[in-house]
Parts: C-alpha cells; structure tokens; sequence
C-alpha cells in the first residue's frame, strides 16, 4: 500500500481539516505522518507528502528540508503554500517590522517573510485552494474515473449571467440583498470567479458570496503577468455592467482587495517563474 | 537534571511543553506555542467590511467562530440589528462547529490516550485493530455531519462565507434542512454509542492512573446563557473559587482578566486576580442549569452525580464534551425543523467609523474581535482568544502533573503520556492561540 504523510507549516490547519472530511483514501493510502491525527514525530520515507502552509519562520524552513527527500513526490497544498495567501498580507514593510524585530527566547525564530515552499524545495505539484475541497483532496490521492473539472468558477457556479441587468456601480464587497441565480457581477459585486480555477464546485457565490479567487489562475492566466489578470477580470465586468472602466479600475487595484491574497501574492512577485500549468491541479 | 521537553501531537497546531527540574524538584512547566503568523499587525488597512474573509483564515478548525464574531464586530461598529432569522441560522452554524469540533476533540484526539495508540487512523499493530477501524468511521461520520450542517447554514464549512454585516447572504431551504436533519439522527445514535466507548475507557483510564488529573478550584469563563445555550454570546459570565457569578459585556474584559506576554511563547497567557482561569467545555457545563434536550440532560445528570457541581478536575473537560455533543446535535434537529427561509435574513446598514466588539462562544470558550474602524479601514484589531484564557491552568495542570511522575531522581515514563492528556482536555488551539 502506498503512503502517505501530511507537513504542516505556518498556517491555519484548514487543509488538514478539509482532508479529514475526505477519506476514501483509506482503503489505497496508509498516512504515515499528520501531528493532527497522529502521534509521531517525524516524517518517514513516504510516496507522497502533502505540505500545507508557508515557510514562516527557522523552524518551517528546517522541517521541510528535512521531510522532502524523504518523499517521492512533494506536492503544495492549499494557497499558504503555493502563494502566502492570508498570512502574505505580512509582506508589507509596515508589518515586516514586527517579524525582523521580534526576538524572544526559546522559540523558533521569524524569517522576514513569508515564503512558498516551493521557494525551499522542488514541488511536484500543486493543489490551489483555500482550503482545497475534500473532493479536490480525493481527485488528488486517488484520481477517481470521471473526475471533471471546469477551467473557471464561473462554470461552476450555475447563476446566470444577463445581458439587461447592468448596475452603474459596485454594490460593496459584500453588501445588500442577493438575488437567487443572478450572476452576482450583474448585482453590482466584484466577483472574480471569471478568472479563478475550477474544481471548487463554487462554494462561495452560490452561497451568495462573491468569489475571491482561493484557487488561484485559471490555465489560460496562471502563466502570465498580473496585467493579463486584471484586464481580464475587467473585461467581464464591463460587459456585464455600466460601471465606468476608471471606477473598475480603481477597484481592482485597491492595494487591500482580499483577492490579491489568493490570486496576485507571489504569482507575480519579481523574479519568479510561474508555475506549469501542468502541474497545477 | 536536564529540562525535559515534550513535543505535541493530537492537538491544533504547533507547541510543546519543557520541564524544568532541579534536584529532583519540578521547578517549572510551560506551554510553549511555537508559530505566529501575526494577524492583528497583518490586517492593518483593511478594509473593514473585507474581515469576514480574511479572519476565518485564523484558524481553519476554528474559522466559523471568527467569521462571525467578525460579522458581530462590524454590526457593533455600524450600529446594525441582524433580524431574528439571520440569527437562527448563526446558532446553527455554530452549533455545527461544536459538533465538528467535540467529535475531533474526544474521538480523534483523545480516545487514542484511552485505547493506548497512536492514533485511531494511523498505522497500528494493536490486536484491536477492527474495532478501532470501526470507531475511526464512526467518528469521522459523526464530525462529518457537523461539517454538513455548516456548509448548508454558512456555504462551506472551513471557512464559511454567508454571515454578512447585517445579517445572511440567505436561509435554508426545507429540503436541504430536512436532508441535514436526518444526517443528525442518524449520527446522534453513533455518537450515543462513541461516547459509551469513550466513558468506559476513560473510568479504565482513571482506574489505571489512579486521578482525573489537577482538581484545584479556578475561575470559569464562558458566553453562554444557562440552559438551551446559544452560542451565539451576548454577555461574559465569571464563575469564580468562591461560586459567585459576575457577568460583564465584551468590552469591559480588560477590566476583569489579565493578560501577561511570556518570552518563551508566541502565545499570551491570561489570569484573573492571579489565579488560574478556565475556559472550554467544564467551564459551561460547570455553569449550566441544564441542556434542555433531552439526552443531553441525561448526560449531564450522570455528569453532575459522578463528580457533582462544579467539577474540577481536568479530565472533566473531555467528559463534558460528549455532554455538549449530544446537545449540539439534539438542537440542531430542533432548528432545522424550524421554517428557515421563509423570512428576511438580512437588513440594509450604512457602513461608518467606530469601534466594535463581536463576541461568540468559540468550543475553546468565549471569543472577542475588537476592531476600530477609521476611513473604512481597520485602524487596530484585537483577537482575545479562549485558548490563551487556558495557559496559565495547563501549565497548573502540568506542574501537578509532572510532580506525581518526578519524585527524586526518578521520571515515570507515564509522564509523557500525561503531558499529552492534560494539553489535550484543554484542547488548545494554537494558531488562534499565536494568530
């Protein structure tokens, strides 16, 4: 039986609660390592070790170089590890501060930013998602005929989009009444999922919540610049709204949009090559 | 004698625990939480309506309670009443996290201290390798309706997005609700039958170690009312050594609880008057008059006649668990027969400058999201997180420990395991604990 073992690094553990919620690996895997779950305190030779989290802090960074030769195939799970998510809003000189000036005994001590493992060592793949879905989880461990996924949210979502339901502009974030199976760019919110990964199912607009984009780059933009993104995501706004292209424009480019976290941190940071697309599930 | 230090597994997140022994004395223990991400400097600038996303990133075990203490924070802010529905459907998303949660807790993170594994999915060579298999499908089920209901009250269930400012993005349609209902009922015998498990090991267990661990009295904190709790908190209530109960809002915590900074810990550590406080799951059954479902009551009368009111001792805690999953399934049942998309579930609101408070009754305990808002931004937040309300009494708890197990110049291997049964009836968090 093959084997399995699950590294967490700097994040919240939602991975790992999303892959207790997915357990028809049992019968193909035997977990080897997971801290949650399990007591062991480290990580034997295994087939597979998923890493959930970022490289925060000395003793991240010492754990994951000790645990991936061990594994035969390394993959990033959830945005923590591939891009920051969250936790990269860190990145700022403001915040850094608090990293490179903490200095307390005893503990492992901070690195000035938050990093993707792959930063660390070679990945084999990548799970994008915040957290990824115990279906994603599933198709990743054991690729189960007739997994489908759609290239973008969008796909997934099932509201529909119309051609005479055109705001002037945004709603909010979050705000106000949502229509039932109304596109919610036509209701006036900025809602990302024409740009974001498939395979999530849409969770988050069918429950009435726009889309902030946790999966990452589609195939066709996960290559490209943000630029590319943005335009984009520009593109379909305007189509489906009146909203005057300078008020999108500011809007996508508000430095704290919660969509930066997911799609934008490190994607396009200097001096990264972007991630194969073939490698990103 | 070297410090002794224990690594934790079982438990949310990344800690340990060092020792320090000189000539054969227990000089000290502490509970060291070893990661920080810095979310109150990291969410600086914010815009504030943007926190319901960004906070439940806290903690992916956690992240139903910091969603919606988020949402009450900003309704605090903008001076916004949910309507009664929106409300309902919060009781049930919190409601599906205890049940989440307590079925973690007791059955993946502790059952594995009674059946004497490493763990109930792991690898084993235990002879009772069948009916462990059987107890890990059966808990798993049983934490997995949980996490359904969270996902038909909230959209998903790590890190649900439907509590808006001013209410829900939308209810619950009948033939969802009557779907989940069933899963509940189902599950409600299994967990019946995991919590009998779980009982008789646990009495085996203080048969064999002879002590259901530190027994001193303490303060006791929780949010939630006496009977039928509603998660939901509105007012904080103080049980303290003497039995006198004082409640006060969210926003006057800093004038009853102290928090201190220990350097050797990415976690604070909170005291009330000095002494040990406690929160969690004793804490609220401690101050319950009754659950008000009917087999949950059961519970809590076999509860109160084996160790009486208030109970102290910490292997209590995990004992009151099952008391509270019971509860959370009986009432979510009760709920989800209720008409739950038939009314509004939102009001409109103006968003403006201020400062709020949103407290909740997290499963660790009571928790508070203070953010001051200016221009639309947060300007300063504040998480006060139960687990950091339970340091102080792990590390009480960890002395007593130590003591019985380090007697000259002898340790008793049982010491490790003990360390590990006492951090994990607190069932700390720590990356809400550090955030």
């Amino acid at each position: 039986m093959k084997t399995f073992a699950v590294l967490q690094l700097a994040g919240c553990a939602g991975c790992e609660v999303s892959l207790l919620n997915a357990d028809e690996w049992v019968g193909q895997y035997r977990l080897a390592y997971m801290p949650l779950v399990i007591s062991a305190h480290d990580v034997p030779e295994v087939d597979l070790l998923l890493v959930s989290g970022g490289v925060r802090n000395e003793e991240d960074l010492y754990n994951l170089r000790r645990a991936a030769p061990r594994a035969g195939k390394v993959v990033a799970i959830g945005t923590c590890a591939i891009s920051g998510g969250v936790p990269s809003l860190g990145d700022r000189d403001d915040v850094r501060e608090v990293f490179l000036t903490d200095r307390r005994h005893h503990v492992p001590q901070l690195l000035p930013k938050c990093h993707p493992i792959d930063a660390v060592v070679p990945v084999d793949r990548y799970l994008p998602g915040c957290p990824p879905t115990p279906e994603l989880f599933m198709a990743l461990l054991t690729g189960p005929p007739g997994f489908k996924m759609s290239a973008i949210v969008c796909i997934e979502c099932g509201r529909k989009k119309l051609r005479d339901m055109k705001p002037n502009r945004f709603t909010g974030f979050q705000r106000g009444e949502v229509e039932p199976g109304i596109c919610l760019i036509n209701q006036g919110f900025l809602c990302i999922g024409s740009s974001t990964r498939g395979g999530c199912r849409a969770p988050c607009p069918r429950a009435g919540h726009p889309c902030v984009g946790c999966r990452g780059p589609s195939d066709s933009l996960i290559e490209k610049e943000s630029a590319a993104w943005l335009s984009s995501i520009s593109r379909v706004i305007s189509g489906l709204t009146d909203i005057p292209a300078a008020d999108i424009d500011c809007e996508l480019r508000s430095p704290h949009l919660s969509l930066f976290l997911f799609q934008f941190s490190d994607y396009s940071g200097p001096g990264r090559t972007p991630r194969p697309k073939e490698k990103v599930m | 004698m070297p410090s002794l230090t224990f690594p934790l597994s079982r438990i949310e997140g990344h800690a340990r625990v060092v020792i320090d022994v000189e000539g054969g004395e227990v000089r000290s223990a502490s509970f060291q939480a070893t990661e920080f991400r810095g979310f109150k400097r990291l969410v600086q600038g914010v815009p504030a309506e943007q926190m319901t996303v960004i906070v439940p990133r806290i903690c992916g075990v956690c992240s139903t309670a910091h969603h919606i203490a988020a949402v009450k924070a900003l309704e605090d802010a903008f001076g916004v009443e949910p309507p009664p529905l929106a409300r309902t459907l919060r009781e049930l998303l919190l409601l599906g996290q205890l049940i989440q949660n307590q079925a973690t807790s007791l059955f993946i993170f502790t059952m594995p201290d009674r059946l004497g594994v490493s763990s109930i999915l792991g690898p084993g060579r235990d002879t009772d390798a069948d009916e462990r298999s059987q107890i890990a499908k059966h808990a798993l089920a049983v934490r997995r309706a949980g996490t359904r209901l969270i996902t038909a009250a909230g959209g998903q269930f790590i890190h649900p997005v439907k509590a808006v400012v001013g209410g829900m993005t939308g209810g619950i349609d009948t033939d969802t609700a009557r779907v989940v209902a069933d899963e509940l009922a189902s599950q409600l015998l299994l967990a019946c039958e995991l919590i009998e498990i779980y009982a008789r090991t646990s009495f085996e267990l203080r048969e064999r170690i002879g002590t259901w661990g530190d027994d001193a009295p303490a303060y006791y904190l929780t949010a939630v009312s006496d009977s039928l709790p509603n998660y939901d908190g509105d007012l904080l209530r103080l049980l303290g050594p003497d039995e006198a109960v004082s409640t006060f809002p969210a926003s006057s915590h800093n004038e009853h609880l102290t928090y201190e900074q220990p350097d050797y810990s990415y976690s604070g550590r909170t005291n009330c008057r000095g002494e040990a406080l406690r929160a969690n799951s004793l804490a609220r059954i401690n101050m319950a008059e009754s659950m008000g479902t009917p087999l949950a009551d059961g519970y809590l009368k076999r509860f109160r006649d084996n160790f009486g009111r208030p109970a102290h001792a910490i292997l209590l805690f995990d004992l009151a668990r099952c008391i509270e999953l019971v509860y959370a399934i009986e009432r979510g049942m009760q709920i989800l027969a209720m008409p739950l998309s038939d009314e509004d579930t939102d009001v409109p609101y103006k968003p403006k400058d201020g400062e709020g408070y949103g407290l909740v009754e997290a499963p660790r305990g009571p928790l508070i999201h203070h953010y001051v808002i200016e221009n639309g931004l947060i300007a300063d937040a504040e998480f006060v997180i139960p687990t950091v309300h339970n340091i102080k009494s792990i590390e009480r708890a960890l002395m007593v420990a130590a003591r019985r197990y380090i007697t000259g110049d002898k340790i008793d291997m049982e010491l490790e395991q003990a360390v590990g049964r006492v951090v994990r009836a607190f069932d700390p968090c720590i990356a809400c604990a550090t955030h």
